[in-house]
């Protein structure tokens, strides 16, 4: 008895972020200054002070771009690094890992002034090559744990049968590896739906600005009206959200990554 | 079958390496460019005078006027109080994983809402938090509520108290994560030895300390550097929202003094040597991580 009442406790506290954002949303400008009253007049009028439908499909966009990237140059890699060993692969791989432990802030300098004099930081392209570059070596790191308890035996049997490595990677690796694209998919796409600095600095026009850094820059501005920047809050949490409540078990399994197997 | 001559297994090792090597050349080519590279030019820009358009060559002298910056000092400072926080942040988890290992009827409820939090970006759980902390929040309610105090304050709004709020606020951050990774730890856990212990007449606290907790230690060691890890480099979203890195600089941290230097002062140079100085603090826990990793294999 004592033990529910004590996670009662932790859920109230846990979903406080949610009590917050629903219950100011349902609020005007006014009804929240005054501290009384409700109505959906802040959600009505939600599209004509943050341009969510925009945003949202800013966000889908890059996040989308970065991920298929993420997974079209770490699989290969990882299989590379697990299976076809070449000539100092053991160190290339160690260098690719540690690099995961390289903030962006650490080279934010040079990476906006290479990516802003490539032309790139108009439109989504220098977004989604930064969050490609820090999410790489992670993937890498994880496809290649993973790839090591494929047997041999399978690649060198598609080999004799003259698939080539190609082959081997599309037809016979890539079918074992969706526990770990679906790992390397869910991380990350919780972590670029909710980035801020990377929006913030590498895509310069308005238009094409993510959710987060819709929000960011609203609030930083005194003036915003709290009841809508709750709405919107609201509705950027909504897709992490869906995707955390589907996928939990290839998150935890994620973030477990080679202590516990 | 008849061994194949050597030449023959030369080439098909050949070949394979040859397809390694273009399977990761990608991957290589996108960390040199995007990760390796910046780092060797952040090193050459720290030394000089650098608008982002023109750099204009000092020599390591910087390093010298750059280091006698006493908001370098607050912002390093700043960081180093907040790792009071770490202790909260795994404590805490802690203790709702081993509440949720009961497995008291609807913990799998429990679990799913405990969890929820850590999906939200921390642009919004900063938003959120600011509601908590403002003058008509919910910290004044509570403090009314239980009859301490009929004064509002605002944290937020004070150099004395804005750096515990953002500690406080990153301690709900990680929460969810924390938890999730001691949980996992537990389910691991062999119950028969607990079970064991239990009929030998061990109570509730010896057993957690004897047989959980040891049991615990690498996941606890995972765990506090991936939040310190966060605590130098995660912050970012939550301080651009609650405090701007105010009032003055009290809440200032490493990451965000590299942003302010650079893009609101545009002293590009000065910002990528601080960016340097992040990097070998993070390179430093980075180094106990590899080898927590490393050493199990």
């Amino acid at each position: 008895m004592i033990l529910f009442v004590a996670m009662l406790l932790v859920a109230i506290v846990m979903l406080y972020p949610f009590w917050v954002m629903i219950y100011n949303s349902l609020m005007t400008e006014a009804q929240f200054l005054a501290g009384k009253g409700f109505s959906l007049g802040s959600w009505k009028a939600l599209t004509s002070v943050i341009p969510v439908g925009q945003e949202v499909l800013s966000s889908t966009i890059i996040c989308t771009a970065s991920i298929l990237i993420i997974l079209l140059i770490g699989l290969p890699a990882g299989f590379a690094f697990a299976k076809l060993r070449f000539r100092l692969s053991t160190v290339v791989f160690l260098a690719i890992v540690s690099a995961m432990m390289v903030p962006l802030q650490a080279i934010l300098m040079p990476e906006f002034v290479n990516v802003t004099k490539l032309g790139l930081t108009s439109g989504y392209v220098g977004a989604v090559l930064v969050y490609s570059a820090l999410g790489t070596p992670f993937s890498v790191f994880l496809f290649t744990t993973y790839f090591r308890g494929v047997p041999d035996e399978l690649i060198e049997a598609g080999i004799v049968d003259g698939l080539g490595y190609f082959g081997v990677l599309w037809r016979l690796v890539l079918p074992i590896a969706v526990p770990a694209i679906a790992t390397v998919t869910v991380l990350q796409f919780i972590q670029i739906w909710d980035d801020l600095l990377v929006g913030l600095l590498f895509i310069q026009n308005t238009s094409e600005r993510p959710i987060t850094v819709g929000l960011a820059v609203l609030s930083a501005g005194r003036t915003t009206s709290i009841p809508q920047l709750m709405a919107g809050s609201f509705i950027s949490a909504v897709p992490a959200m869906l995707v955390y409540l589907g996928f939990q078990r290839y998150l935890v399994k994620g973030l477990t990554m080679g202590i516990d197997r | 079958m008849p061994t194949p001559p050597a030449r023959r297994r030369l080439t098909l090792s050949r070949r394979r390496q040859l397809a390694g090597v273009v399977f990761a050349l990608p991957a290589i080519l996108l960390v040199l460019g995007l990760i390796a590279i910046p780092i060797g030019q952040a090193v050459y820009y720290s030394m000089t005078q650098w608008d982002g358009v023109t750099a204009t060559w000092i020599g390591p002298s910087t390093w010298n006027q750059a280091l006698h910056n006493p908001t370098l000092w607050t912002a390093l400072r700043n960081n180093a109080l907040l790792l009071l926080s770490v202790p909260f942040a795994l404590g805490l988890p802690l203790g709702i994983a081993v509440l949720l290992h009961q497995r008291v009827a609807g913990w799998r409820i429990f679990r799913s809402i405990y969890f929820l939090p850590t999906a939200i970006s921390w642009v919004v759980l900063g938003l959120v938090a600011q509601r908590f902390f403002a003058y008509q929040g919910t910290l004044n309610s509570l403090i009314h509520f239980l009859g301490f105090s009929r004064s509002n304050t605002n944290m937020l709004g004070y150099e004395s108290t804005a750096l515990s709020a953002l500690g406080i606020t990153f301690i709900f951050t990680m929460i969810g994560t924390n938890t999730m990774l001691f949980l996992t730890g537990l389910a691991t856990l062999d119950t028969s030895l607990e079970e064991a212990a239990r009929i030998d007449g061990a109570g509730r606290w010896r057993i957690f300390r004897s047989i959980t907790l040891p049991h615990l230690r690498r996941f606890i060691q995972l765990a506090f550097v991936m939040t310190v890890i966060a605590l130098f480099s995660a912050l970012f979203s939550l301080i651009f929202v609650m405090t701007g890195g105010g009032p003055g600089y009290a809440t200032t941290t490493m990451e965000f003094l590299i942003y302010q230097t650079g893009f609101n002062q545009g002293d590009f140079g000065t910002a990528a040597l601080y960016g340097l100085i992040l990097f070998v603090l993070t390179a430093i826990v980075g180094v106990v991580q590899l080898r927590l990793i490393g050493s199990e294999e």
